[in-house]
């Protein structure tokens, strides 16, 4: 039974049997907020263990700063599917289990549907490319192939037509396909605390990712206009201005510069003009929007000047501090310096195996009410075959 | 044509009896508590009349194409395809929140629900005195949640932000685009999504704590935070490893490092802007691709024999693959390859995925649903099909202020002379 301050989370039995980050990141969501997450590994370790990037100098099973990365916090039990002891553990480990994440079509020789009729209060929340069934259900997908056909990819790349659609980085596509895999879970979950019943939950990755397009399905629905990529900014059905600019320390910042609006305008001139670098834009004819339109490609040009001046933390702090929506593009190594997320306490230090303590992102959650601790070390392989399964 | 009945019915699904007090507004937010009205809960999304939520606002017209950003200046609130999109099966009432008597109203509503959610400014909620405090006092058990781009602690907690800032400012700009130049970054607001989605499971998360122990909570999503955690090994790479992104092969484009996949990439396809995306990670693809292609004779080239050949040798590899590609339908090399057991993808658009999907048609991943004054329309469903739930689609979005008397009168059992009044002079 789960008291006050403890996560929910903290009553969840969950057997992983992942082959891809979409199923891993799932468990890690599940683990990282104190499920006790079993991660299935067969005797060489998990394909995960072999992905990089690895520990510098070192390749080994424990090396994959991959796998650390998808299996925070989870258990690691090794079994031999191919023996029959093997698929007896596995069989008793899915019995007493609240959630079973995989992607296989058959866990011990059972489908999705007749695995949760056997176990009533068992959810098996596949997560998969295309779904269970369907015309594709057997195609083949990654995370680049499941951007592609799911639609996001159409939107993202650069200006330059002659240069294929780029794919974002960060396994986007299986990040997606967890979000969804992680709701619908919830959704049992809920379900469950009604009436004791577990179910199939059913996650495809392409249809997750055929509704995060944002605007681009509304587009069509309405007014059936097909939007074109833009750099760094969102595709259109027509071409708009350049968001991105250049600082003199070489960084860029995003700033989508919207003429129509008069109070940031206002601001943006202001500032320009307190470096001395407004130059006719503080003339009265540019309160006007017509005439400010008519001479975008001035006031871009101006615009683009003023950034080159500036580094990019102050443009962001000071444009930041004059109400403009402007980001820096951080690299992932300015983020453990940048000081909100250093108040908010968020990085937390992860033990590693073999070397010091790394920092990586806390819970993506906060509650008042109860814990939500954030990632703990990966297992090594097999690291808790005993305790799980006796032996 | 039938007239559909819009009127409040008893909803179905895990969530059915949750009734969300949804001050929500824009994209995040109203993503964010679209997932809860889907699967049963009653969200009463609260509008001012006066400040119209900007989906409303929005262009998003049947017939009539225009550029996001272009207004419409004087928009009919009940047009908007966006809103449609983002608000079905929810309830909408308005209430004059910078009025007392609005307030008054609003915490009668805040009362009667067991769950409050925002996306506003901060400060917005203090100033109309809906401190979590407060809301406990209203109701004991309530769920607050609270989405923002920053967090509601903090010293950058002011800074405005959407989509775009948030991509960038967490590293999922920098890390995306070819090496040597600008970002590619992204071409939409992938963070008002996914930040949506990441609110969606911490309010059902505090629901289930609440069935649990019986005491509800504050929630704080910060979508900066929820983009760190989404960028990957290669954080762990810079934090482990001291390894730098800011180099000259960073990041790698459509090219992918780990695994050591090779070819990898988006080739063209025959027709204007048309593009195949296709992955080979072995031997085992590589046999099957080159079958395919028919072993033409650059394939036997020793440079491609191994995995590790095959990826130090991609520009040559590319430029023999896209003049193969370029020849041929995206949709047809893909079905081709995939039945060969080559892992291939069209670059889909919208409307491929709309008219030419038959996967997408064959979970239902897109719906139709009636609305007053746009008509028939298409949604975005549900990713996830269930043994034994379904998604409830009961009506399209609301109608500015359609439900005031359902909710004022029925629900919070408002006199309706006193409605009629509050109508009246502005506040409702």
């Amino acid at each position: 039974m789960t008291t006050a301050g403890t996560n929910p989370y903290a009553a969840l039995t969950v057997v992983e049997l992942s082959e891809d980050p979409a199923g891993e990141y799932t468990g890690k969501l599940l683990a990282d907020q104190g499920a006790d997450v079993v991660k299935v590994e067969p005797p060489g370790g998990a394909a995960s263990r072999r992905t990089g990037p690895f520990v510098r100098g070192r390749d080994d099973a424990e090396a994959s700063l991959n796998f650390r990365w998808y299996n925070t916090s989870k258990r690691s039990v090794v079994l031999d599917e191919s023996t029959a002891d093997g698929r007896a553990a596995l069989a008793a480990l899915i019995a007493d289990a609240d959630v079973l994440i995989t992607g296989r079509s058959t866990v011990c020789g059972l489908g999705p549907h007749a695995l949760a009729e056997a176990h009533p209060r068992l959810i098996v929340l596949a997560v998969t490319p295309f779904g269970l069934d369907g015309p594709w259900a057997s195609y083949r997908s990654s995370d680049l192939v499941g951007l592609a056909l799911g639609g996001p990819l159409n939107s993202c790349g650069y200006d330059d037509h002659s240069i294929p659609p780029i794919r974002p980085g960060g396994n986007q596509g299986y990040a997606t396909a967890a979000s969804f895999a992680h709701t619908g879970l919830l959704l049992a979950l809920l379900q469950r605390t009604r009436d004791g019943r577990g179910q199939v939950v059913d996650v495809s990755m392409h249809s997750a990712l055929a509704v995060s397009g944002e605007l681009a399905n509304p587009f069509w629905f309405y007014p059936r206009a097909i939007v074109r990529r833009q750099t760094c900014r969102h595709a259109q059905p027509s071409p708009t201005q350049p968001a991105l600019f250049q600082c003199a320390d070489g960084r860029w910042v995003y700033f989508a510069l919207i003429l129509a609006d008069q109070k940031p305008w206002q601001a943006l001139v202001d500032w320009m003009d307190s470096l001395g670098l407004a130059a006719d834009l503080v003339e009265p004819e540019y309160a006007d929007l017509a005439h400010r339109q008519a001479n975008f490609s001035h006031v871009q040009e101006l615009v683009e000047v003023f950034f080159l001046l500036l580094d990019g933390d102050t443009a962001y702090h000071e444009g930041q501090r004059r109400g403009l929506p402007i980001g820096i593009t951080n690299a992932p190594e300015e983020l453990f310096g940048d000081e909100h997320l250093a108040a908010r306490g968020f990085f937390v230090e992860v033990e590693q195996d073999g070397g010091e303590p790394a920092l990586q992102p806390g819970s993506p959650f906060w509650f008042s009410a109860f814990s939500a601790e954030g990632p703990r070390r990966a297992p090594r392989l097999g690291e808790h075959t005993e305790a799980v399964l006796g032996r | 044509m039938v007239t559909v009945d819009r009127r409040p019915r008893q909803r179905r699904g895990p969530l059915a009896g949750l009734v969300v007090a949804d001050f929500c507004w824009m994209g995040v937010g109203a993503v964010a508590t679209r997932m809860l009205a889907d699967f049963g809960a009653d969200v009463i999304k609260i509008e001012d009349r006066t400040r119209l939520d900007m989906p409303r606002r929005l262009p998003f017209y049947k017939g009539d194409v225009r550029t996001y950003g272009e207004e419409d200046p004087n928009p009919d609130p009940d047009k908007g395809g966006l809103f449609n999109n983002y608000n079905r099966n929810k309830l909408g009432v308005t209430i004059n929140m910078r009025t007392e008597r609005g307030r008054e109203v609003a915490e009668r509503l805040i009362a009667a629900s067991s769950v409050v959610t925002e996306n506003f400014a901060p400060g917005v909620m203090e100033r109309w005195g809906l401190t979590y405090e407060h809301l406990c006092e209203l109701r004991p058990d309530v769920i607050f949640a609270r989405m923002s781009g920053y967090g509601h602690r903090g010293p950058h907690t002011e800074y405005r932000s959407y989509g775009p800032v948030i991509q960038a400012v967490s590293g999922l700009t920098h890390i995306s685009g070819l090496p040597g130049r600008e970002p590619s970054g992204w071409g939409f607001s992938y963070m008002d999504n996914q930040a949506a989605y990441y609110n969606s499971a911490a309010i059902m998360m505090a629901v289930l704590h609440r069935e649990l122990t019986g005491a509800g909570t504050l929630i704080d999503v910060s979508a900066v935070e929820v983009g760190i955690n989404l960028l990957g090994p290669d954080l762990l790479d810079v934090a482990a490893n001291g390894a730098v992104t800011r180099r000259p092969d960073f990041p790698t484009g459509n090219r992918l490092e780990h695994p050591r996949a090779a070819p990898h990439g988006v080739y063209p396809a025959a027709g204007d802007d048309r593009w195949i995306a296709i992955a080979v990670f072995d031997d085992a693809d590589w046999k099957a691709l080159v079958a395919e292609l028919g072993s033409p004779e650059w394939t036997a080239d020793p440079r491609f024999a191994t995995q590790a050949g095959r990826f130090a040798s991609q520009d040559a590899l590319d430029e023999h693959l896209s003049a193969w590609t370029r020849e041929r339908d995206a949709h047809e090399t893909m079905h081709r390859l995939q039945a060969a057991g080559v892992a291939a993808g069209a670059v889909q658009n919208s409307r491929d995925l709309d008219e030419r999907d038959p996967q997408l048609a064959h979970r239902g991943t897109f719906f139709d649903l009636d609305h007053p004054v746009i008509g028939e329309a298409r949604f975005e469903g549900s990713p996830v099909l269930f043994s034994r739930t379904e998604q409830d689609n009961w009506r399209s979005a609301p109608l500015l202020g359609e439900d005031n008397e359902y909710v004022f009168t029925t629900l919070l059992g408002m006199p309706a002379d006193e409605v009629a009044e509050l109508t009246e002079e502005g506040i409702l």
